[in-house]
């Protein structure tokens, strides 16, 4: 099954999508946990610690820091840029905001 | 283990601040950005000064904690038309200051707020007349001279997005209200990094809903740095947004309000 967890700022987002990946992975599943917001904290609701969470290497710098050559496929943007988590959870970080717009 | 923050700018102590408070609120979501904000701007109108408040998050919410309850509709439609090449610009005829006079919705204790309006189901295609003449009115705020003097409050939405991309070019300060929760913290501490890339801007963290010293120690050792000041957690707070009404109005003398007040009073020294 594929989820989506949405809603307003701090009412629960990641704590529920972390947990409710902790106990997909637990109940036999294979998860991939993913973090689409550009101020990622996911890996701290799956139990990864915070400051460990802060540094994931997402996939937008791996792109652009030019790790992958050429069209990656899904598979290979996980196995490349994805962290393990608890229980077995892979998980991966689209992209983080963590500079002005040079723009 | 504990991160160590190093601001680029210090944090201004004891100068004297000539002139208005202008500051963006920013953290992560559900921090109180929203409470601080309309709470913040009810008082700094209460000692006199003209106060515009901003709302720039596609979820508005700030007219709640203003005191003018749920308000979600685009307030400067109209105000901007986009030419041939698709560019968005202000009307003829409409600066900062008219925009602020025409646009704005009057509050209590007379805070004029601006926002743009919620964005829709099919995204921010009708409200993006309204979002880009609320960027260009922020944008002028500095170089409007009628403008110059009044208070400018702005609540960003959550995360560093908007800190990034150059959506509060008013404010010398952005407070950073910052909950005794790591995820918290690890915001707080990002949104300030960007923010006081840029020069002459400096961070204030305001340690919000805290339990007690031990709470405000915590969050100021995973800082790095020390608190600007502290709001205690609050039963008053949820109420009132339990309610979708301002605390400031439900319970004006709330450790949280009183709290608030004494940030609203470190601000005008600062």
């Amino acid at each position: 099954m594929n989820i989506v967890v949405a809603g307003k700022g701090g009412s629960g987002k990641t704590t529920i999508a972390g947990t409710l990946a902790r106990a997909l992975a637990r109940s036999g599943r294979h998860v991939l946990a993913l973090d689409a917001d550009t101020n990622p904290m996911l890996g701290v609701s799956l139990g990864l610690g915070p400051e460990e969470t802060d540094i994931l290497v997402t996939v937008r710098q791996g792109l652009d820091t030019g790790e992958v050559e050429h069209q990656p496929t899904t598979d290979g943007l996980i196995q490349t840029f994805g962290a393990n988590a608890p229980e077995g959870i892979r998980l991966v970080v689209c992209s983080r905001i963590d500079q002005i717009d040079p723009g | 283990m504990s991160g160590t923050l190093i601001i680029a700018h210090p944090v201004r102590s004891a100068a004297l601040r000539v002139g208005p408070v202008r500051i963006a609120i920013v953290g992560k979501g559900g921090a109180g950005k929203s409470v601080i904000s309309g709470t913040a701007a009810r008082l700094l109108a209460r000692r006199g000064g003209k106060v515009l408040a901003l709302d720039s998050d596609p979820m508005p919410g700030l007219a709640i904690s203003l005191g003018l309850g749920p308000l979600t509709e685009p307030f400067l439609e109209g105000a901007a038309e986009q030419s041939d090449d698709g560019r968005w610009r202000l009307r003829k005829g409409i600066g900062a200051a008219r925009a602020v006079q025409r646009f704005a919705k009057v509050g209590p204790d007379g805070v004029r707020l601006l926002q743009f309006g919620k964005a829709t189901p099919e995204g921010l295609g009708p409200i993006m007349g309204s979002l880009n003449a609320f960027f260009q009115v922020t944008h002028r705020l500095a170089t409007t001279g009628v403008l110059r003097e009044w208070n400018v409050v702005g609540d960003l939405p959550a995360g560093p997005r908007q800190a990034a991309f150059d959506w509060a070019p008013y404010a010398d300060t952005f407070l950073v209200v910052v909950e005794p929760t790591w995820k918290s913290i690890l915001s707080a501490r990002r949104i300030a990094r960007i923010a006081t890339s840029r020069a002459g801007t400096v961070a204030l963290f305001v340690a919000n809903k805290v339990h007690g010293s031990s709470d405000v120690k915590l969050i100021e050792d995973r800082l790095g740095t020390a608190a600007f000041g502290a709001v205690p957690a609050d039963p008053a707070v949820i109420e009132a947004d339990r309610r979708g009404a301002a605390v400031i109005d439900e319970t004006p003398a709330c450790p949280a309000v009183t709290a608030i007040a004494r940030l609203v009073d470190q601000l005008m020294r600062a």
